[in-house]
């Protein structure tokens, strides 16, 4: 595996196996991270120390090792859906590309199936909560349900704004299309669809001022008082899902609104692995961005969600509409 | 071949009819059971041969089929069947839910032995799927006139059914009332036609160039307020949400999976084949009406405990997605881009075709229900699952499938959708896009609720703890009614997995219909890998997207064995925060689950709230009620405030006209024949 550039191994197979490899082990490896650096530098920041960056490896190792408690009320569902919340975050970072240097071969997918992916886990999770017939798993559930169904709609209109950009709805192709035409944010659609997305990745990774992911408080948590029941393997797969997830959006908005395969000008493996590196440099700066989203807010009461939604789709729409004013470039 | 399709055809209807013959042999014989199973059985025959017919049809490229023509003495009236590809693909959609809700009905009927005259309801039964047969296939105006006539009164035999219990005499009302407003229009729209064309006939495509333009819009709006009030178009929706739930299950499978796609039928056949689309407008119109019926359908959807009303009101939201596509496709063809047209066009059938099968499916789903818990109220229920596993699996998969996620069939459709309207955003035409990235915004809107919608219903009905004694103790449904949901649930999961062949299918009607071929657009890749249209290359493999989540599943699996070790369970209660016992009542309702969306929506819903205490003190109530209302604005201020002022006219009217005097009346008469006779002279 001498060259992962395609073209130039020759053997399609073998290249889309190889993304396959790289893509999956990169999100493995890195998204647990994004959770890590977000909690050291919101700590550094108030002056403590914080847990170590790699803290929630060695969670989940220990979450592996303990005895799962299941509910005596619950049905099939509660057991398969941490499986289903993990494979469809995993999945959905197959479609979604970290670098376009390696160009997804396997799974032909769009940001449309993207979103109905995600969505598959989050209907099996939203279920799972109710499965236990515990107040706080309807709670959450209900949240979750208002949450989602108020941010699905910018995303979508966000992202076919984008699509429109390069003349496609498929992730990769809006990625390469940044690559060529520069530095994307001096381009007023992307402007405002960039603000639009950063708002979406905030309120789709449960960050303040959205949800809370540090607080067991049943009046302030949505994603954690779905969860609230499951212990053991259980919740090393929900919790890993959601760092999965968390980092689907951010290598989303990265590679989108952040282009760098064009400081690469040579071709090969050796292109690859220094375009892995300024990815997950990349990904370091948008987990700083967070922390420091989340330092300088406070968490919003739930019925001030809508209004964050609406924001962010009002910056999307109008990301759509100066589209068709000004007119957009097909690459 | 086109003989043999001809005989197949005939041997449906036949069969069909003696289905019909048998049922009326067994209206008076006290053990119906047999007749059930034999009329049933006759159903399945004819749907299955009417399907392989439909499919032969499409697929051998043979022109229109003429079935049969009786001319009859009375002018005008020609009872004349054929079928092109567009009826045979309605067909098709028409044959498959029949063959599957009459391998239900099997078993569902039985729980009305011996209390309900069997052989009856059989009779109508299969009445009514005849009469959507000759809706479909008819080629003469006045015969299709006569069917849909049949078939909405045959249907509002069907809803009044259970005539005795009192909301099925207002469903039955309310529903033919509306049924023939709807009707009235239609027949106008035909006689405008006729006016013009001198003929009847239906098989001559584009007839609709010879009427003069004003005519054709007036046509036009007709046939919309006519075939949307079928179809359940917001603000014609109202008889929906009573009428499919008074109607027994299979036959609200039927009305909801088919009946209302007629009119979908009507607006293409009529407007599409017929008046020809020549104006935006009209595909604009049909468009934001589609918007509006998909974002309120789901949203009053939400707020529905009744779970056959809640179905209803996403039949209104689905009949909104196919207008989006159908309304994107009018735009494009009436821009001539017949591409764009033909993969609008094959977006809105196939979302019809889909439609047929998971609301059809859910229908089925909510009548196992009814008749293991005999309720229809999502309260009531909860635990289902473990008592009814094979029901829960098909309720599961039909609400994946209707919320538009992968694997299934609802997200093929409507990522079609998305890709018509992407590929119908042209430059230069700032308007018209605004209107598409409405539309985006709307359907993805629509997804999302329904999404939460449909959590609500599986949820809330088949997960936590029973919340009544007879949710307790219920049981399985018979094995015909969940084989007849089995199959419904396998043609889903086939779509959204292979959606090529469903395509390849749609081509020669889109084709047939005026548009470009999509399905050569396709380039067939690795594993079903799935490209359509040059302009957009999007593609999807739901195939490898699936074999991708199994073997993340697998390795999950896998990597967890030998990280953690063998799997140890230990069996608890959920924690009830320190109380001696989790109840039933400290689950999350229904209400509950959709009250944020409530309070976010509240412009539209206006809720209500009513809390009634009991007992002496204020600050220790006995027991305290709690209710709460959703308005519903269309009735409250569209169609209440109309019923009332037609009421006070006619009140204050009637003494004036109707005196009782005889002489009046003879004067009425002498005025009006005199009228008639001066227009006569004049015009």
């Amino acid at each position: 595996m001498k060259d992962c550039t395609p073209g130039r191994i020759g053997n399609e197979a073998m290249n889309s196996i190889a993304y396959i490899i790289i893509q999956l082990i990169v999100t493995l490896l890195a998204a647990p991270l994004v959770g890590g650096l977000i909690k050291k530098v919101k700590a550094l920041t108030q002056k403590r120390k914080g847990a170590p960056v790699l803290q929630m490896y060695f969670d989940l190792y220990k979450l592996l090792q303990k005895t799962s408690v299941v509910s005596e009320v619950s049905s099939w569902i509660y057991k398969a859906a941490p499986y289903i919340v993990f494979a469809t975050a995993l999945t959905g970072a197959l479609l979604v590309p970290v670098s376009t240097k390696i160009v997804p071969v396997l799974i032909p997918g769009d940001f449309i199936m993207l979103v109905s992916i995600l969505a598959l886990g989050r209907f099996f999770m939203m279920a799972a909560a109710l499965d236990t017939a515990s107040t706080f798993g309807g709670m959450g559930s209900s949240r979750e349900a208002m949450i989602s169904s108020l941010i699905e709609p910018s995303i979508l209109v966000a992202l076919f704004t984008v699509g429109l950009l390069s003349g496609s709805t498929s992730l990769p192709r809006m990625m390469q299309t940044v690559q060529v035409t520069g530095f994307p944010f001096a381009h007023p659609v992307y402007m405002m669809v960039g603000l639009a997305l950063l708002i979406i990745i905030i309120a789709e990774t449960s960050r303040i001022p959205v949800d809370d992911p540090s607080t067991h408080l049943e009046l302030t948590m949505v994603h954690e008082a779905m969860i609230l029941e499951y212990s053991g393997r259980h919740l090393a797969l929900l919790e890993y899902g959601a760092a999965v997830k968390q980092l689907v959006f951010v290598t989303l908005f990265v590679n989108i609104f952040i282009p760098h395969d064009q400081l690469i000008p040579f071709m090969g493996f050796g292109a690859v692995i220094l375009s892995l590196l300024l990815y997950l440099l990349k990904v370091v700066l948008m987990a700083v961005v967070i922390a420091l989203i989340e330092v300088n807010t406070v968490k919003f009461k739930l019925f001030s969600i809508p209004n964050l939604a609406a924001l962010s789709f009002i910056l999307a729409f109008l990301g759509i509409l100066q589209f068709f004013i000004l007119g957009g470039y097909h690459v | 071949m086109e003989l043999l399709l001809h005989h197949l055809y005939l041997v449906s209807i036949f069969g069909y009819l003696l289905g019909a013959s048998i049922s009326l042999g067994y209206l008076f014989v006290k053990e119906q059971n047999t007749g059930n199973i034999i009329v049933n059985a006759l159903c399945i025959a004819a749907s299955a041969v009417a399907a392989a017919a439909s499919v032969g049809k499409i697929f051998s490229g043979v022109g229109t089929l003429n079935i049969f023509s009786l001319q009859s003495a009375i002018p005008f009236i020609t009872l004349n069947i054929s079928i092109d590809n567009l009826s045979a693909f309605f067909v098709l959609a028409l044959s498959i839910l029949v063959f599957c809700v009459s391998i239900y009905s099997i078993g569902y009927i039985s729980h009305y032995n011996g209390k309900r005259n069997i052989g009856l309801f059989n009779f109508l039964y299969v009445m009514f799927i005849i009469s959507m047969f000759f809706v479909l296939t008819s080629a003469n105006a006045v015969f299709f006139y006569i069917s849909w006539e049949a078939m909405s009164l045959l249907s509002y035999f069907l809803v009044v059914f259970e005539s005795e219990k009192e909301e099925n005499q207002k469903a039955g009302t309310v529903y033919i009332v509306m049924t023939h407003l709807a009707t009235a229009c239609l027949l106008i729209g035909f006689m405008i036609i006729y006016h013009y064309t001198h003929s009847f006939d239906l098989i001559v495509a584009q007839n609709g160039t010879v009427i003069p333009e004003m005519a054709r819009n007036i046509a036009f709006i007709l046939f919309l307020v006519g075939f949307g009030t079928k179809a359940g178009v917001i603000p014609l929706h109202i008889w929906l949400p009573y009428a499919h739930p008074a109607a027994p299950s299979n036959v609200s499978a039927l009305m909801s999976g088919i009946m209302i796609k007629t009119a979908i039928y009507g607006l293409i056949r009529f407007v599409l084949c017929y008046l020809g689309v020549q104006n935006t407008w009209w595909g604009i119109v049909i468009l934001v009406l589609g918007m509006l019926s998909a974002v309120l359908g789901v949203a009053y959807a939400l707020m529905e405990h009744n779970i056959k009303r809640l179905l209803a009101f996403h039949s209104v939201e689905n009949i909104g997605i196919i207008l989006i596509g159908l309304g994107v496709s009018y735009i494009a063809f009436a821009q001539n881009h017949l591409l764009v047209g033909g993969l609008a066009l094959t977006a809105a059938l196939l979302h019809t075709f889909n439609h047929t099968l998971f609301k059809g499916g859910l229908f089925l789903g909510a009548g196992a229900i009814q008749y293991a818990v005999h309720t229809k109220d999502i309260e009531k229920l909860g635990g289902l699952l473990k008592k009814m596993p094979v029901t829960g699996l098909m309720v599961l998969c039909f609400s994946l499938a209707i919320s538009a996620i992968v694997p299934f069939n609802g997200f093929i459709s409507e990522w079609l959708t998305y890709q018509s309207i992407f590929a119908n955003i042209l430059p230069g035409q700032i308007g018209l896009n605004f209107f598409s990235a409405v539309a985006v915004a709307a359907l993805a809107l629509t997804g999302a609720l329904a999404a939460a919608c449909f959590v609500k219903l599986f949820g809330i009905s088949f997960l936590g703890l029973p919340r009544s004694e007879q949710a307790a103790n219920a049981q399985e449904v018979p094995k015909t009614m969940n084989i007849g949901m089995g199959l419904l649930a396998l043609i889903c999961l086939g779509i959204g997995l292979f959606p090529l062949t469903i395509l390849k299918l749609l081509d020669p009607v889109v084709g047939s219909l005026g548009g470009g071929s999509v399905f050569s657009q396709l380039q067939g890749g690795f594993m079903l890998a799935y490209y359509p249209l040059t302009v957009s290359p999007g593609s999807i493999s739901p195939v490898a997207l699936i074999l991708a989540l199994a073997g993340i599943i697998l390795l999950a699996l896998l990597v967890i064995r030998i990280v953690g070790g063998k799997y140890i369970e230990r069996k608890y209660g959920t924690w009830d925060c320190g109380f001696e016992a989790l109840n039933a009542r400290m689950q999350y309702s229904a209400t509950g689950f959709s009250k944020p969306i409530k309070i976010v929506f509240r412009i539209l819903f206006r809720p209500t709230r009513k809390i009634t205490t009991e007992g002496d003190s204020f600050y220790y109530p006995e027991s305290i009620e709690y209710a709460t209302t959703v308005a519903s604005i269309f009735e409250d201020y569209l169609y209440h405030p109309v019923i009332k002022r037609l009421q006070k006219f006619s009140q204050r009217t009637k003494y004036k006209i109707q005196t009782g005097s005889i002489h009046n009346y003879l004067i009425y008469i002498f005025a009006a024949v005199l009228l008639l006779m001066l227009y006569n002279r004049l015009a």
